[in-house]
């Protein structure tokens, strides 16, 4: 079950980078980021867990989750979210001064 | 024209079929721990000794690592300046005069509602799962369904943007003075039952000692920050879009 929640993370960093890498879009650009982003959550939470373990809320029973990548995690879906709309910020910039979002029309940044 | 795009197409899905399958390696490889260890097996041990506080990752959050918390707060301002800056020059313009008269009048039922379970979930967040970072987002909710709802410009009538400057700071200038006290106490910045902060009892409302007064300030900052942010990109998309500039910037 362990195994699952793995490879469901990196399927998701997978295709959020390819995302990141093929489309021109910029839109789409950052919706592969915060797809990678939501992946590296899923594989710190899922690096947490252990079997059988509960919450770690008091009164507990038995044993508990590790709570520290529950509070990395905390941490890092702020900075994540601050980063997107960052990154969204600047696109509507973009698009006001180029008049689109496509990679390959913006002048200047044809690689 | 059409086979490097197929080319590179396929040469990044073979990148990242490759970096999946190491990574996969890497997972596999990995321990599954059938027990606490390290720093995790003390939080969860001595917490509630240590901090009064019910919800462990309040405790570490707020109490063993809150210079990490102040960092990842100054992280928010430093975004809601950097947005409030792209857009600062972009005039308000009223445009949308909101939605229908039954979902203005089914809002105004709702709203106190949501403003009371952020609340909630600001108040209790060292008893239960929640906190100041996630009531303050349900709080910002409240402010962008005003904004949807009955338009910006009543939401901007109605919440000034500097009292949501005002409040942020607020919530910033909460959270350094409350590590502070710790300091002035020679106790260490952030110091929480250490400094003389009463912890309570783990489990009761009036316990954590320092732990509510930080949720407050984040649930404040996270609240008001986050509603400038959306309240910035609004304002600038009801500027008419200009012509694209063909500048002479290279």
């Amino acid at each position: 079950m362990i195994r699952l929640s793995y490879a469901t993370a990196i399927m998701l960093f997978c295709i959020g980078l390819y995302t990141l890498m093929i489309k021109r879009n910029l839109f789409k650009t950052v919706i592969g980021l915060s797809l990678m982003e939501a992946a590296v959550l899923f594989l710190i939470i899922t690096s947490g867990y252990i079997p059988g373990g509960n919450p770690p809320l008091l009164p507990l029973e038995g044993t508990s989750v590790n709570p520290l990548p529950q509070a990395f995690t905390l941490t890092a879906i702020v900075i994540g979210a601050s980063d997107i709309a960052l990154a969204l910020a600047f696109i509507i910039k973009l698009h006001r001064r180029y008049g689109t979002v496509d990679l390959d029309k913006i002048r200047g940044l044809k690689g | 024209m059409k086979h490097p795009q197929a080319y590179l197409k396929a040469g990044a899905a073979f990148i990242c079929l490759v970096l999946g399958w190491w990574l996969w390696q890497g997972a596999e490889a990995v321990q599954q721990a059938s027990s606490l260890a390290g720093p995790a097996a003390h939080y969860v041990s001595n917490a509630a000794r240590e901090t009064g506080a019910a919800n462990i990752v309040a405790a570490i959050l707020f109490d063993y690592r809150g210079y990490d918390t102040l960092g990842e707060a100054t992280v928010i301002f430093t975004t809601v300046t950097g947005i409030a800056m792209l857009f600062a020059r972009s005039k308000y313009r009223k445009s949308s005069t909101g939605l229908s008269f039954i979902v203005k009048r089914g809002l105004s039922f709702i709203v106190p509602f949501i403003i009371m379970y952020a609340a909630g979930i600001v108040l209790t967040g060292h008893l239960t799962p929640g906190g100041g970072f996630q009531g303050g987002a349900v709080f910002a909710t409240s402010t962008i369904l005003f904004c949807i709802v009955y338009g910006s410009n009543f939401e901007a009538s109605r919440i000034h943007p500097k009292a949501k400057e005002f409040t942020e700071s607020a919530g910033a200038v909460l959270f350094t003075v409350t590590g502070l006290v710790g300091l002035v106490l020679g106790a260490g910045f952030l110091a929480n039952a250490s400094a003389g902060f009463p912890t309570g009892e783990a489990g009761h409302f009036l316990s954590g000692g320092t732990i509510p007064i930080l949720n407050i300030a984040v649930g404040l900052k996270v609240g008001a920050g986050l509603s400038t942010i959306f309240y910035s990109m609004v304002k600038f998309l009801e500027v008419k879009v200009v012509a694209p500039v063909e500048g002479d910037e290279t």
